[in-house]
This record gives structure tokens, sequence and C-alpha cells, in this order.
């Protein structure tokens, strides 16, 4: 495999150079400047939300649009690989709500597939081994085999190791899928849940599946040992092309990310800024971004969180505002923004 | 042989100790060597097996080499990897998954020893179970590595049975059951002295999972946890040829290494 992914080029960038300088999209396209560089920037970043939605209704077009609006170059992504990585964590029939909806990668995909690009959903399960099942289990696999869609099974590919550009842990460097490093683009797919550590995952730990079982074992007990935040921001610092389209309609609250209750939403949010999209997820959810380990850590380093530094496309997020019920432990407390919702 | 664990991809250690084991469980002593071979090149000064050739770590898959030079040993009535395994021991027995003091919202017991996926991390269900039964067949089931081990293990057992990858409890909230990990630490305890209840609850649990539609890998751990705990029933010989026939003419070798040894478990005793 190549030496060193980080530095590829590329002839035309996704996403429109405004949106590339506003909304740490040099992130996203791997372009013009290395990440740090943005924080000298000024212009906001674009995140778009759209309420309504529903897994039998028009995602392709709200996801379309979302990624347009978030300043995406449709024609640029012609002839390009991208990788597709949902939430399938733990996936159980009994709690569909813990996992991305078909449904909504089958859309991804399919929008991504009209712009001419060649697509793969590929997910390395954090807590199971047998990644047939989770597929089983989560209705991806079936999804996939009907939309004619392959699935990289990122556990127990080959592996490449990259220099952890990120710096906040103390790992020196990460390893990577094969599918990781060879995709233009990799599309972080979250579903929107609290998360009983961190607050919240959503697009920023989603990638933590894109973590190597076979090098990080079952569950990630690497990343665990060297920081959850912190690992959460190497990972994004380290893979610069990566963007967010996050499942929200339904979601998770309470004890999430595998036991909580499912809280309807009906919301799809899109950016290329990963940070500014999670901390728009975060201030839906009535947690303050600012409290979040990760999110804090992103803001220094990735793209932005303050609410002045996002420019909201499609909906604004306070009219979406609901506040997510999160467990009654001292260091979710903490997270709450100020009318935010508690389970005793 | 050697496989990995999708078809045409790089060989690596686990899949191929699974069809070593499988081979040599059929009386295929000739294609099980070959595998017990490239296991041996795969191993590391120090003893260790890494997952594959060119990842030296982690090295967790040192179990299953273990199993498979020591179960080629046993049929073919040679001490031919001797040397191998006896320095895959030492460097098993050297090695500790991290312990930390007991914490009020984590149910397992953190200060019992077993193994861990990676280095310098916490002893997880699967690679301990792997460990446990490895040091039993090689003649080590009274070390108290092997004990202690075999502790942890029935103590990261679910209540009401079954086991995920090792965690029970987690902020006062119970965690789902897996078959896969449940299947191979109820494989790993079968030779094992225990009336722990949770040991008969999690044979349930796994009766009861295969019926659901299941992936190759965790249907053939789950019959394997069953028949090492003398359950037979024609019904998991059927769901196996069922899962059989369902792999592609390109399967996994893993997969089909997986469903071999499920076959063969039980049929010899």
């Amino acid at each position: 495999m190549s030496n060193d992914h980080s530095t590829k080029r590329f002839s035309e960038p996704f996403i429109d150079r405004r949106s590339a300088l506003a909304a740490g999209g040099l992130a996203a396209a791997g372009l013009i400047v290395a990440p740090y560089a943005r924080a000298a920037l000024t212009n906001p970043s674009p995140v778009f939300l759209a309420s309504g939605q529903r897994y039998n209704g028009p995602l392709v077009q709200t996801i379309r649009d979302g990624l347009l609006a978030a300043g995406v170059r449709s024609e640029s992504l012609r002839g390009k690989r991208v990788l597709l990585k949902p939430n399938l964590v733990e996936p159980s029939r009994a709690i569909p709500h813990m996992t991305t909806h078909p449904a909504v990668i089958v859309a991804a995909a399919e929008v991504f597939r009209g712009w001419g690009a060649s697509v793969v959903v590929g997910e390395a399960p954090g807590h199971v081994r047998d990644t047939e099942t989770a597929l089983i289990e989560s209705g991806v696999g079936e999804a996939l085999a009907d939309g004619g869609l392959k699935f990289a099974d990122l556990n127990y590919e080959e592996v490449g190791w990259r220099r952890n550009r990120g710096r906040v842990s103390p790992l020196k460097g990460i390893y990577f899928p094969r599918s990781v490093l060879e995709a233009d683009l990799v599309v972080s797919m979250p579903k929107m849940k609290t998360h009983h550590w961190v607050g919240l995952t959503c697009g920023m730990k989603n990638m933590f599946g894109v973590m190597p079982g076979i090098k990080y074992g079952w569950p990630k007990n690497v990343l665990h040992h060297n920081g959850i935040p912190e690992t959460v921001a190497d990972i994004s610092a380290t893979l610069p092309r990566v963007i967010t389209i996050v499942d929200g309609i339904e979601c998770m609250e309470g004890d999430g990310p595998i036991l909580g209750t499912m809280k309807p939403m009906g919301l799809i949010a899109v950016g290329a800024d990963v940070a500014a999209v999670d901390a728009t997820i975060a201030r839906v959810m009535g947690l303050d971004p600012t409290k979040v380990q990760y999110l804090a850590i992103a803001r220094r380093r990735l793209g932005e969180i303050q609410e002045e530094q996002i420019e909201q496309r499609g909906e604004a997020w306070q009219t979406l505002r609901s506040p997510f019920q999160i467990l009654d432990r001292p260091h979710l407390q903490r997270l709450r923004a100020a009318d935010g919702e508690l389970v005793t | 042989m050697p496989g990995g664990y999708l078809a045409g991809d790089q060989p690596a250690s686990e899949p191929t100790a699974w069809g070593s084991l499988a081979l040599s469980a059929a009386g295929q002593l000739e294609a099980s060597r070959v595998a017990c071979d490239w296991l041996v090149a795969c191993q590391a000064r120090n003893g260790s097996v890494g997952v594959n050739r060119s990842e030296a770590t982690p090295a967790w898959p040192t179990s299953l080499a273990i199993l498979a030079w020591t179960q080629w040993q046993n049929a073919s009535g040679t001490a031919n990897y001797q040397r191998s395994i006896d320095s895959a021991i030492k460097w098993t027995l050297k090695t500790k998954g991290r312990t930390t003091d007991r914490k009020p919202e984590i149910g397992h017991d953190t200060t019992l020893v077993g193994w861990s996926w990676a280095a310098d991390t916490h002893s997880w269900l699967e690679p301990t179970a792997l460990f446990v039964r490895a040091l039993n067949a090689a003649g080590h089931a009274n070390h108290e590595r092997t004990e202690e081990a075999t502790r942890m293990l029935v103590d990261r057992l679910l209540p009401t049975g079954g086991a995920n990858y090792g965690n029970t409890r987690v902020l006062d909230q119970y965690l789902l059951p897996h078959v896969q990990p449940s299947g191979l630490v109820m494989w790993a305890l079968a030779r094992l002295p225990t009336d722990d209840s949770r040991i008969a609850a999690s044979l349930d649990y796994l009766d009861s999972a295969i019926q659901q539609p299941l992936g190759a890998a965790s249907l053939a751990f789950a019959i394997l946890g069953l028949k090492a705990h003398g359950r037979q029933s024609a019904h998991y010989e059927q769901k196996l040829e069922t899962a059989f026939a369902g792999l592609s003419s390109d399967a996994s070798p893993y997969k089909l290494a997986l469903l071999a040894m499920a076959t063969q478990e039980g049929s010899h005793s």
C-alpha cells in the first residue's frame, strides 16, 4: 500500500472553495491547506438540517440537497471512490434505533452513484467479531444486496499505518483498513445517539468504527486506554477527507449508544465540517458542545463548534431542538445545556 | 491452506489455525501439517504468533497456534511442533491483560487476569477463552494462570446466560449477550469443573439463539459450545448443512473452517 496517503491530492476539490475554507472542509477534501491552517479562517461552516424525514420518504432528494448545501461539488465526484461508513456497532433486531438505518445508507449510495462515484459500504463493528451476523441483525446486508452495493469488512482487511496527525493522544500512528486508505472520500453516517461515556455519538465518534479490530480488538480497547475523546480527535485529524450524513430520523436517548430508548426526530443532517455537524446535533439534543470533551478538542484543531461560526442551511437547529434524556451521572449532567433533560 | 478471513484475502493466523484444527479432526493430517508449518513460519522469536505474517502484533492467535500444533501432535503421535509449543506457552504465560481496581460502574471483576486482544489493554472474553482452551489442551489446566482465567470467563457471563465481548453490567445496566463469544466461552469451559448456573443458562441461550438467522461464524461457535457440553441435536447438523450450502464457491476459508470444526466437534468422543 502507498506510504503516506495523507499527501494525496486531487485535481478537483469535492467541495467548493468557500465551504472548504469555511467549514474545515479542507479536512473533508484533503486539499489546499493542512487542517490546522483552518483555525485562522473566519468563514462559517455550513451544516444542513432537514426535519420531517422518514425512512420510506424521499431520502435521496434530501441527502442530495444536503450535500449540495454543505458545499459538495457533485461534478468532482465522477470516477471517485466513496466509502460510506454507517454505525453498526452492535446490531440487534430488537434495537433498530441503535444502528444507521439501511434506507439512509442506500439513499446516500444512490446520490453518490448518480454523481458518477463508485460506492462501497464499510464498517468495523466495534463490539462484534462476526460482521456477517451484524449485517443480518441490522438489515443492512439485505439492503446492500438488493441495491447491488459492495460491503467492506473493515475489521479484517489489510491495514496501513499512518502518522497520527492529531497528536492529542499518545498514539504515534494509527492503523487504517485498506478501503479507508484507498477511498477518495469517506462519509461518516452515524446514528444520532446519546453516549453514556462521552455524551453523544455522531459523525466524529462514529469514525471509531473504521478502526480495524484485527489491530485494535473487540472492543477497540487500545483507543479506550489512550483516551476516547483524544483518539476520536486524532482519527479525525488523520483522516482528512470525511463528510458526515447523520441518520437522525429514529434516534436513541438515555443509555446510549446501545441500550437507550428510541426518540423519533425525523432529521437528516449533512456537513463537511465534522465538528460543526456534531456540535449542531449536540445543540439539537440539548447538550452544550463546548462541554463535550472531544468537541472541545476539535474546536482547537479540526473544525467549528461555536454557534456563530456555523452557518445553518436547510432548517435552523433552534426550531428543531428537542432535549434528549441523559443518564443521571455527573460526567453526563455537566454536558447539559441550560434546559437539557435528565433520566433519574 | 493457509487461508484468510475472506476468499482471496491474504492468509491470516486465525483462519489458518482453525483450518488446521478442522483438518486434523477430520484425519487430514497432511493438509493440517501444511497449516501448522505456516503458523511456525509466523512465530516470532519470543514465541508469539501475530495476526498474519506481516503483522506480528497483536498476538492473540498464539492461542490458536498452540491448539493447532498440539492437536496435530496428538493426532499424529509425534512431537514435531513441541519447540514451537513450548516457546508459545512461555510467551503466553508471561503475557497478561491489564487489570484495574474495581469500579462501581463496571459489573465484572476488573482485577482478574486473562488475556487481551492487544498488548497493554484489558483482558477480554474471546482471547481469554482461546488461551484457556489452548493451555488446557497443552497440559497446563492446573496452571494458576489457567485457573484464574477460567474464573474470569465465568465472571464475565451474564446472569441470564450468554456473554458479549466481555462486559456484564455498565452504569447499572446489564448488557446484551452475543452468540459468537457465548459459544466460544462455552467451548473453552467445556472440560472444566464448574457448576455455575450461568453455564446452563448460557447453553440454553445458545440453543435459542441459533433458531434465528445467523452468520456462519456465530452459528459455528454456538454449535461448538453446545456440542462441547454434550448437547447433541439433529437440528444442529441441519443448521450446519444449510450454512455450508449457503457458502458461495469462493467462500471465506475462515467460515469454512469454523463450520467444519463445528461439524467435527463431538464426533470422536
